[in-house]
């Protein structure tokens, strides 16, 4: 006999903890037949009365949850938040940390630009393996009902309510973001700069020679621009300090650039062979103003923009 | 107008707990799951099938009900009656439920308590 009830109580029954099956078993078959009865006698055939029997009983397996009061989530209400703040907690780093430590031992050993790949892919891996091992662990604690002593929230975990910033995160990101983008087109223009001679080769825009030294400096004089905008966020409205640091960056940045766009190192004398405007020396000082004088304006608008600010939030 | 939907959540949450309070209640008179299912909806406890009988087992489990198999009718039927643990629950509960009805009359009527 395989009746559709039979279908029915065997799919709830077999999530049902087995020592109790029998029992539950013969109950709800009662139960059923009781309900089908109660249908028929008022004048339904019993092969309909069944079905909305069973329909009204509805998904078996939620049943036998209910029957074997299951959790019908993965993580619940009391461990919810304490996972989002872990998992949160943990992929802000490791994944980051993991992948830099993976990109630097490729770049150690000589793979160049290749090496960023791998630390991406490792990097992702391990956000992956993180969300994984923290999710399945409370996913056990939710179902063994481990009684885990969360420390009670207090009035005092409030943290302080944020004053009106004079330094917005949107700001502090769009500049991070520029710095990157400049050390990464400062390096990346020496391979891939597309300009190209005329047997195809990679032409880099500013001279190779430069990397002997002034390249490595202004980079680390971005890095540091990088650094300073994170603690100046962090400080939270600008001061005089941070006026200062921010002014000597400036000057580290623009005072060689100027310097070598004057005496005229900064461009790749191999793109003068390649665009003969360039080959003009009238036409190479020309540019060479170009860049000196923009630099310079950017630098001073920048310089007197940031005093400005600085005053209003020091007053 | 209020949705229709947000009215049967604020019903339902209301009437969540009353049935553990019907059931005990009428379980005074020893019942099997079907029949006990009839009488909370002819006195206007509707309650689903599947919400009922795993709940029977869980109150059976907790001790507030004590159960019987009785085979002498056409099939052989499970009674639960409300035990002894039960009824000093049950009149715990009952008790409660007349305080909130006293609160409530009393905020209508804006009677300071």
């Amino acid at each position: 006999m395989n009746t559709l009830t039979d279908r029915y109580l065997a799919a709830t029954l077999r999530s049902v903890p087995a020592p109790r099956r029998n029992e539950i078993a013969s109950e709800l078959r009662a139960s059923i037949d009781d309900m089908i009865e109660g249908r028929t006698d008022s004048g339904q055939d019993a092969a309909t009365a069944e079905r909305e029997v069973l329909t009204e009983l509805g998904n078996p397996d939620v049943l036998a949850a209910r029957y074997a009061d299951r959790r019908l989530q993965l993580i619940g209400p009391t461990y919810y938040l304490i996972w989002l703040r872990l998992l949160k907690l943990l992929l802000t780093f490791i994944p980051a940390l993991v992948g830099t430590i993976v990109t630097v031992v490729e770049v150690a050993e000589g793979k160049g630009f290749g090496a960023i790949g791998p630390g991406v892919a490792v990097a992702m891996q391990v956000a992956v393996q993180i969300t994984f091992w923290l999710t399945l662990t409370f996913a056990i604690i939710e179902r063994t009902q481990t009684a885990v002593d969360l420390p009670e929230w207090t009035v005092d975990q409030l943290p302080v309510a944020p004053v009106r910033r004079g330094i917005p995160l949107a700001d502090t990101i769009a500049a991070v973001v520029m710095l990157v983008v400049t050390i990464g087109y400062l390096t990346l223009q020496q391979f891939q700069s597309w300009v190209r001679d005329t047997n195809g080769e990679n032409i880099p825009i500013l001279d190779p020679a430069l990397w002997s030294f002034w390249l490595p400096a202004l980079i680390v004089v971005l890095v540091a621009s990088a650094i300073f905008e994170v603690v100046k966020y962090r400080v939270g409205r600008w001061t005089w300090t941070l006026f200062g640091v921010k002014a000597l960056l400036n000057l580290a940045f623009s005072v060689p650039v100027i310097w070598l766009a004057l005496s005229d190192r900064l461009l790749n004398p191999t793109l003068a062979e390649r665009f003969s405007w360039l080959a003009d020396t009238d036409n190479r000082d020309v540019l060479g103003a170009i860049i000196v004088v923009s630099t310079a304006v950017i630098m001073i608008w920048d310089l007197v923009d940031t005093a400005i600010k600085t005053r209003r939030q020091t007053a | 107008m209020v949705s229709e939907d947000v009215l049967r959540t604020h019903l339902q949450e209301l009437r969540r707990g009353t049935v553990v309070v019907a059931s005990l209640v009428a379980l005074r008179h020893p019942d099997y799951g079907y029949a006990l299912l009839q009488r909370l909806t002819d006195h206007g406890f509707p309650v689903d099938a599947n919400t009922l009988y795993p709940l029977l087992r869980r109150l059976e489990d907790q001790g507030l009900l004590t159960s019987e198999w009785n085979t002498e009718e056409s099939r052989p039927r499970k009674f639960y009656r409300t035990s002894d643990e039960g009824e000093s629950m049950l009149n715990r509960l009952l008790d409660d439920l007349a305080a909130v009805q006293t609160s409530i009359t009393g905020l209508i009527q804006g009677v300071d308590r």
